[in-house]
């Protein structure tokens, strides 16, 4: 599945809730500064979100990479009939009397 | 177009793979990678993660990027990659040193005191 305009909204999305993640990291920090309290952890909402959202750009990003092709060198051939090989394009002929023919 | 053929010998069989399908999974793998890394050292800057739980939070990231790289294969991951320990485990040092250095240029706590950018904060936050 190739990337479509989704997959970037999506990645779009995420990014933006990791800086919402950040504002909001920062606005707890200067509370407890202004409270003069000590820093222990982040409140595990803010934790919670930078994960999903992590996730969230992961998801984006791996479908905006490009896709995976079938490692087996069979399938290659798979398409291919004899007549593949055997086809040699400096030989091929255009210019014959189908053309008279035709018209 | 078919590229160069790898082969491996597995249980008397001998399978052969296309080289060049191989060296596009793996750019594609390579990519997923070092955007992981950068992503999740920033994330881990800004939840304030230092030291071993930064740590941590990294190679939970690789575990999470493995997961889904399989998820994104459907399942059939024989049929994309060659080894499933070997996608979990290449790149690991570089990308901890990208996951590393992004979380280092992001953490909050550093990014007001240690730049002397100290009195940014009142900007920022009212």
């Amino acid at each position: 599945m190739p990337a479509t305009a989704l997959h970037k909204f999506i990645t779009f999305i995420g990014l933006m809730s990791i800086l919402h993640t950040a504002y909001s990291a920062a606005q707890h920090r200067s509370y407890l500064r202004i409270t003069e309290q000590e820093f222990i952890a982040l409140p595990i909402d803010i934790l919670i979100q930078g994960i999903i959202s992590l996730f969230i750009v992961m998801y984006g990003v791996m479908y905006i990479a490009g896709d995976f092709k079938e490692i087996r060198a069979v399938v290659d051939l798979e398409n291919k009939s004899w007549e593949t090989l055997r086809n040699l394009p400096s030989f091929q002929i255009f210019s014959h009397r189908g053309k008279s023919l035709a018209s | 177009m078919l590229g160069k053929i790898k082969t491996k010998q597995e249980k008397g069989e001998i399978i052969a793979y296309s080289e060049s399908a191989v060296v596009n999974n793996a750019a594609v793998v390579e990519y997923c990678r070092i955007s992981m890394a950068a992503l999740s050292g920033s994330t881990a800057g800004l939840l304030g993660l230092t030291g071993l739980y930064g740590f941590g939070f990294y190679i939970f990231a690789v575990f999470g990027l493995w997961a889904m790289l399989l998820l994104k294969a459907g399942g059939q991951w024989k049929k994309y990659f060659i080894s499933r320990r070997n996608l979990l485990t290449s790149g690991f040092f570089g990308g901890l040193f990208i996951s590393i250095w992004y979380g280092t240029c992001i953490l909050i706590e550093k990014m007001f005191r240690f730049k002397g950018l100290y009195f940014l904060t009142k900007y920022v936050v009212n």
